[in-house]
């Protein structure tokens, strides 16, 4: 069967999205992008984290509203969209972590909605769905997958293929795939590009996301690089490269807010030998001295976050040895890792980093509550002045120490998950994406409190997307790409876009790292 | 945050008066119940009704809704309160039967409370089953265990004369006029409001309820914190049961759970009316005296007495009115 005959049409335009604006809580997320993707071409969507392709992208599906610019599909403009008019437009989103409710059974979650009844009665046609089901699995993907499988027992590429036969099922024009290969082997996602160029040869408009830029390079028609909110440029990938792409996607123009700072380098606070986290990372080894900040990047999948995640006793290491200041320590919960000086400043802020409905002070305090017991009661003179004093060291802008942290603004709120642990006397301070989501002025506030600590001779490792930040403010930075550390980067010898190259493993740079 | 204006919002002296009565709107639905009962029923505002309310009502539900109240700050519920009233109660009467001194007895009354709450902490901390699902299993494995100990389900009793004068002095004395109960009630409400508002174990049993991530991420150990949080449950569950079996000197298998209900009312009203929606002793022991006037006043005004629950319920409609009121405001 032919998933798609009705575009046999390829001039004009599947999707034209013009001058988009898009304000979430005064933030701005879009100023202005615009995308246009031909009927029938395969078009790659890239940018850094935080440039806007999630909101551009959650635009299409009818999931915001913009607050200025215009969408047309198939040269229709449309005012209102809602998720089930865009489906019903024939667009269709593919996304590892969407979708699929692990307790359904294939057949439930390919027919969710639409389920075929036995004509003139009120049941399910069970035949006909398994037919249907079948015949796109077994042409498409040449697989069989019972319709009584539970989601739950299937593989990440198999709950990929569900989705992705639910949206043929429908005849799509347009299928988006967000991050598709994050999750999959490398045979697996050929699988998936071998799929996705039929489906272009069918006519199919196929709108590709990703962080890989060789993944780019090697499937794309056209691509639209997104950067702070707009697109930068939109180019055919004929004549053009992963390292051009990876150079667009980089702003340049912030180089100054980076208080950089020389800090004499003191003894190795933790030394990392060949530890590996089974089917994440595999021998990584490392020192880290007191007064160094040391920079580590890597894409979802490449191992960097296990690594922090592992630190901290999130994960256990299947094998290798951490030591902190030259003994050997086994950190398997958080609690013995805090014991060992490790502070975790997790991206999740709101989630993990900060309780939201906890004041100011008891956020702050609430590592090192200890300290503020007397025969097991709190000593609330201490606690206050605690909080006071850190309140006035890191500038938090705060209505008072009592106030609940969920009124503060998301940088405010960072300087108290770090405050949370200059109050523990943390040494060794691991930041996972210290300024996502925080305004301008907060991040150099950040930049100046992590030189701070350096200075008074705490070990501190940043891992962050945010490329420039990672040169402004690191001693040297590491590259983690699919498990394993690819390259070690003198910031001052280096780029944002050489660093990425390395970190999308854009092919060019792969070779050369051998 | 939000750009739309509420119409609350729009003026402000209605606006001040709202927020006046949504910040202490315990109170002022204490007044107002006490008020209306006062005027529809001659009986209820005398001094003999008063000590009536306190006594009959107040003293045992205060007791064990401050068990639950712990429970409910860890983010949790013990479904099992009862469970551990009736362990105590069935060892203490057991043991005074048998002709064991009365501390003794008492002493092992608790622990039984205790172990229910030790086996609740295993459940929930140990293994991991969710407090409602680990709770609900021990209230019925509890209710078996009483039917088999006392044959199906038999009372035990204790002779109406010889009962030991401290047995007798637990249920119905009196200290400088006051009962002994109300007594054992107060003191506990004054230690759980210390241990939840000063003590560190109360400050993580609170941000565990608020945000258990959080606590964990703060390298806490928050499944320890709360083990001993249940373990408090049965403990001071175990104390109401204690009470209860000195002041009708018979032991009566399951009759805790008449408690249950009531205290997770008081608790969760107590919780969603207070300033910070956090639970809190001094709310609980409002939300029982509201469940208790409510209660004591219907009865009064001569109503079929199987128009108490619709009186508790429709309050408990009221309390989520006014938290409803309270969020619209919090978030305006």
């Amino acid at each position: 069967m032919s998933a798609a005959s009705p575009a046999a049409d390829r001039s004009g335009d599947a999707i034209h999205l013009t001058r988009i604006v898009k304000r979430f809580d005064g933030a701005q997320a879009l100023s202005g992008a615009s995308l246009r993707v031909r009927r029938g071409t395969v078009h790659g969507l890239v940018g850094q984290n935080g440039a806007g392709k999630s909101t551009l992208i959650k635009l299409l599906a009818g999931l915001h509203q913009p607050d200025e610019g215009r969408i047309e599909i198939d040269g229709q403009a449309y005012d209102k969209l809602t998720p089930h008019r865009v489906e019903e437009l024939g667009i269709h989103f593919i996304h590892q972590d969407r979708l699929l409710v692990p307790t359904f059974t294939v057949g439930e979650a390919l027919f969710l909605g639409r389920e075929p009844r036995i004509p003139g009665t009120p049941f399910l046609d069970r035949r006909l769905m398994q037919r249907r089901a079948s015949e796109i699995l077994d042409d498409y993907f040449g697989v069989r997958l019972p319709n009584s499988a539970l989601i739950s027992e299937l593989s990440t590429a198999e709950k990929q293929i569900v989705q992705i036969t639910r949206a043929l099922l429908d005849q799509p024009k347009v299928l988006v795939f967000d991050e598709p290969t994050a999750a999959l082997v490398r045979r697996e996602a050929d699988i998936l590009f071998r799929l996705i160029r039929r489906l272009r040869d069918e006519g199919v408009t196929i709108i590709y996301i990703s962080h890989y830029l060789n993944e780019i390079e090697e499937l794309c028609d056209h691509v639209t690089v997104l950067r702070n909110g707009e697109d930068v440029a939109t180019l055919a990938l004929s004549e053009t490269s992963a390292a051009a792409i990876a150079r667009l996607m980089v702003a340049r123009d912030i180089a100054d807010m980076f208080p950089k700072r020389s800090v004499v380098l003191g003894k190795d606070i933790l030394t990392l030998d060949r530890l590996s986290v089974r089917g994440k990372y595999q021998d990584v080894s490392l020192t880290l001295r007191r007064g160094e900040v040391l920079g580590l990047t890597g894409l979802l999948g490449s191992g960097a976050k296990e690594l922090i995640r592992t630190l901290f006793g999130l994960e256990t290491a299947t094998s290798g040895q951490i030591a902190i200041d030259g003994r050997a320590v086994r950190s398997v919960n958080p609690a013995q890792a805090v014991d060992q000086h490790l502070a975790l400043v997790p991206e999740d802020r709101r989630g993990n980093g900060v309780a939201l409905d906890l004041s100011v002070t008891e956020n702050i305090t609430l590592s090192s509550l200890k300290r503020f017991t007397r025969l097991g009661f709190l000593y609330f003179g201490g606690e206050r002045r605690e909080a006071d004093d850190l309140i006035r060291r890191l500038e938090v802008k705060t209505a008072g120490r009592d106030a609940l942290v969920r009124t503060l603004s998301g940088g405010n709120q960072q300087k108290v998950a770090i405050a949370k642990w200059l109050s523990r006397h943390s040494e060794v301070y691991l930041l996972d994406e210290p300024t996502v989501g925080v305004d301008i002025g907060s991040k150099v506030e950040i930049y100046n409190l992590i030189g701070d600590l350096a200075a008074r001779g705490a070990g501190i490792i940043v891992l962050s997307s945010d490329l420039p930040e990672l040169i402004g403010i690191t001693d040297r930075i590491i590259v983690l790409f699919r498990g394993h550390v690819v390259r070690e980067f003198v910031p001052s010898e280096t780029s944002p876009d050489e660093v990425l190259a390395t970190s999308t493993g854009s092919s060019e740079t792969l070779r050369h790292v051998g | 945050m939000s750009l739309q204006t509420s119409p609350i919002e729009a003026s402000g002296l209605p606006r001040a008066i709202i927020g006046a009565i949504v910040n202490n709107a315990l109170v002022l639905a204490l007044i107002a119940v006490f008020a209306v009962f006062s005027f529809a029923t001659p009986t209820f505002l005398t001094i003999a009704n008063l000590q009536s309310i306190l006594v009959n009502n107040f003293t045992l539900l205060a007791i064990v809704a401050i068990a639950m109240t712990f429970a409910v700050s860890v983010g949790g519920i013990d479904l099992s309160v009862g469970t551990a009233v009736d362990f105590a109660s069935f060892a203490f009467v057991s043991l005074v039967l048998a002709g064991q001194p009365v501390f003794i007895a008492a002493l092992a009354g608790l622990g039984a409370g205790a172990a229910v709450g030790a086996f609740n902490a295993i459940l929930i901390s140990g293994i991991g089953i969710s407090p409602f699902l680990g709770t609900l299993g021990t209230l019925f494995i509890g209710r078996s265990i009483q039917q088999l100990l006392t044959n199906g389900g038999n009372p035990v009793y204790l002779p109406p004369t010889g009962v030991p004068e401290a047995f007798r002095f637990l249920g119905r004395g009196a200290i400088a006029g006051i009962p002994v109960p109300l007594v054992i009630a107060a003191g506990i409400i004054v230690a759980a409001t210390i241990i939840l508002t000063r003590a560190r174990f109360g400050r993580v049993a609170l941000a565990i309820g608020i945000q258990p991530s959080v606590v964990r991420y703060s390298g806490i150990t928050a499944r320890a914190h709360v083990a001993v949080a249940f373990i408090l449950v049965g403990l001071i569950a175990a104390v109401a049961g204690l009470i209860l079996s000195a002041t009708v000197t018979v032991y009566i298998p399951s009759s805790g759970n008449a408690f249950l209900l009531n205290a997770i009312g008081a608790t969760f009203i107590g919780t969603t009316l207070s300033r910070l929606g956090r639970p809190n002793v001094a709310g609980t022991v409002l939300g029982v005296l509201l469940l208790s006037i409510v209660a004591n006043g219907l009865l009064l005004t001569g109503l079929n007495f199987y128009w108490q629950q619709v009186g508790t319920g429709l309050l408990i409609f009221a309390v989520l009115a006014l938290s409803f009121i309270n969020r619209r405001k919090a978030t305006a």
